[in-house]
């Protein structure tokens, strides 16, 4: 600018302001003695950061793993542990009793007497198959439904909230990671499948003063009967988990698992009544489950012109299938970032 | 294996398929607080998922606390504490609850678990929101949590990866001066990466400069720091013939307008430039040492040096134009 003072050593200083930015505003002869603002006053200070080590022991690997499983399972009955929506614990509760309407009826009938009452609900070969396999309510409305809305998102919500690299800095492995999740929705579906199954059993028991021959009796019948309740919760568990994992939503895992259910079904049906080719039933795990249930039970089979070994091995190719997806894609969770 | 090394590695790398993620580190960790540093793509993440005993080594050693990593990644993984840099947390929980789960992946009692939530959370300042759903938290308290997680059994080697990302600047205050405190009341390691260089150099003495999968510096801050020291004065009067008489006598000088940088490579430096300035009538009106900061650091050895620097030793006897001033362009940034 023109009225700037050249930068010349020599060049004169002139203006207050000018003389204030080259040698400050002090007049020079001032005493120097520090100006300090009052101390203030430190009051009512709560928070205090103090390291507190720990030199505790840490326990071994079962002790992580039941720490996995109790997370899962104490989720649906108390706060503080895995946060099972709403939604999900009231229908498992609704599935909980809903299925155990043939006790119910079992006890009833006891006390109006009427045998052609128990013998619709009572303890029997064909009412111990429907209370695991049959398809209406319980595996139409109530199971199927129960594991979707557990798997939905039991392993992608790791994913989605990247709690996987809660589980994976620590020392828990991919196998137990993927073990113990599998047993925590397991054991839910147990609980509305088996143990009202077992409920069911005891109530005959009780309500007909059931004695050690007639139990010794129908003993392998319950037991085939539980055993087709395993391989239920198995085969739903692993396709179910197999589609969490490579979701990082709830909606998708449970719609797919029950659109695998009944899409298969329906389209076996669809061929059977088109074409009457049945053999697509061994794209069904519904109708796999089924077949082997009614076989290792021993009443009457829907598929009867196939040998239940047949519903067998598509049923161990189906987990097979489904165990591999999973374990390949909880192997590709990463820790650092998904 | 040296006591003071928290991580040791030997000819560490890692390859997928034809793409090397790690090659040929040898690198040391000691105690205290060490900054692993990096552009994308360094490898940061893959070094982070291999010293956790995640990923296999393709070939190579290392330890971790005098663990390796091959064949002891559980152990390590239970005596460090990781801190993730995304979130890691269920929004549906409590904080309190998701810290004790934490603590009960590790192995510890839930009882115990209990009490140490309580003490981490207290520690990393969310004593008064424990009770609260992590989802009605601010990035600073999952943050917090997510520390509080990490530390619960008082893990040797706190891992650290970008915490003070994203954070304002009273949270971030506290989450440098929480790490401070693990360093320095605590008696902790913290390996700690980030790009907030100025974090980076109020936490840790130490950084890990890595650049495509290999090592491109390490050692002590202070030392690496010392390489670029200038002197920056002020200049009223005879600026020119100032400038022009130190580069007669063999100073690097960078100018813009009064503002001058005289590279301070020779002993005396301030007494020449004073002289210097007396000789052509020149006022210097202040003057003081200009050190670069960090990042200045780390850029001049992301983009002059590369990856072929080994050393803070490497670093000092590499030339002065190699590197660059935090200074805009204007002001003779940029590649000298």
């Amino acid at each position: 600018m023109s009225d700037e003072a050249p930068n010349e050593a020599e060049a004169p200083v002139t203006g207050q302001g000018r003389m204030d930015v080259a040698w400050g505003s002090d007049s020079g002869d001032e005493v120097d003695v520090a100006q300090t603002s009052a101390q203030t006053a430190h009051g009512g200070e709560i928070f205090e950061q103090k390291y507190t080590t720990w030199n505790g022991t840490l326990n071994p690997r079962w002790m992580r793993n039941w720490a996995i499983l109790r997370h899962h399972l104490l989720g649906i009955f108390k706060k503080g542990h895995r946060p099972w929506s709403m939604p999900t614990r009231i229908f498992i509760l609704i599935a909980f009793i809903g299925s155990l309407t043939d006790a119910a009826f079992t006890l009833l009938s006891s006390l109006i007497g009427s045998a052609e009452f128990h013998s619709l609900f009572g303890v029997s070969r064909d009412n111990l198959y429907g209370h695991v396999l049959g398809f209406f309510p319980r595996n139409v409305l109530f199971y199927p439904l129960v594991a979707a809305l557990l798997v939905g998102s039991v392993i992608s919500e790791d994913r989605q909230h990247g709690t996987s690299a809660l589980y994976f800095s620590r020392p828990v492995s991919r196998f137990d990671y993927i073990g113990m999740k599998y047993l925590s929705v397991a054991l839910i579906q147990a609980l509305v499948i088996l143990l009202t199954y077992m409920l069911y059993f005891m109530a005959e028991i009780l309500a007909f003063g059931r004695g050690w021959a007639w139990m010794v009796d129908v003993f392998p019948m319950f037991l085939s009967g539980f055993i087709a309740g395993i391989i239920l919760i198995i085969t739903y568990t692993s396709i179910g988990l197999a589609l969490s994992s490579v979701s990082q939503g709830k909606f998708f895992p449970g719609i797919g698992l029950i659109a695998i259910i009944f899409g298969s079904k329906t389209l076996a049906s669809i061929v059977k009544n088109l074409f009457e080719r049945e053999i697509l039933y061994l794209l069904s795990p519904y109708d796999c489950v089924a077949h082997v249930g009614q076989a290792i039970i021993g009443t009457q089979q829907t598929y009867d012109q196939y040998p239940w070994t047949y519903s067998l091995v598509a049923l161990v190719a189906m987990n097979s299938i489904a165990l591999y997806i999973l374990s390949s894609r909880v192997s590709s969770m990463e820790v650092t970032r998904e | 294996m040296d006591d003071d090394l928290v991580i040791h590695s030997k000819g560490l790398s890692k390859s997928y398929g034809p793409h090397v993620a790690l090659d040929n580190l040898n690198l040391s960790v000691p105690r205290g607080a060490t900054a692993l540093l990096g552009p994308n793509g360094a490898g940061k993440s893959t070094f982070l998922k291999t010293i956790l005993g995640l990923i296999q080594a393709t070939s190579g050693e290392a330890t971790v606390l005098g663990l390796d990593i091959k064949t002891q990644g559980e152990a390590i993984r239970s005596r460090i504490g990781y801190m993730p840099e995304y979130d890691a947390l269920n929004p549906e929980m409590d904080a309190i609850h998701q810290v004790r789960y934490s603590g009960e992946l590790l192995g510890m009692n839930p009882v115990v678990a209990l009490n140490r939530a309580h003490e981490a959370l207290q520690f990393v300042g969310m004593g008064e929101q424990r009770y609260r759903e992590i989802k009605s938290f601010s990035t600073g308290m999952k943050q917090a949590t997510k520390l509080a997680c990490a530390i619960i059994h008082d893990p040797e080697l706190i891992i650290a990866d970008e915490p003070s990302n994203g954070l304002d600047a009273k949270t971030r205050e506290f989450m440098i001066s929480t790490l401070n405190t693990m360093v320095n009341d605590g008696q902790r390691s913290v390996l700690m990466a980030s790009h907030l260089m100025e974090d980076v150099e109020r936490v840790c003495e130490n950084i890990v400069l890595l650049h495509k999968g290999k090592l491109a510096a390490q050692g002590r801050i202070e030392d690496l720091k010392a390489i670029d020291k200038e002197v920056e004065i002020h200049v009223w009067g005879g600026a020119t013939r100032l400038e022009e008489l130190l580069r007669d006598r063999g100073f690097k000088v960078r100018r813009e307008g009064r503002v001058m940088r005289v590279g301070n490579t020779q002993e005396h430096t301030t007494t020449h430039i004073l002289q210097a300035a007396s000789e052509v009538g020149a006022q210097i009106r202040r003057m003081h040492e200009y050190e670069a900061s960090l990042e200045d650091l780390f850029l001049a050895i992301m983009e002059n040096l590369g990856y072929e620097v080994k050393s803070s030793d490497d670093l000092l006897s590499s030339p002065i134009e190699a590197r660059r001033v935090d200074a805009p362009e204007s002001l003779g940034g940029g590649a000298a």
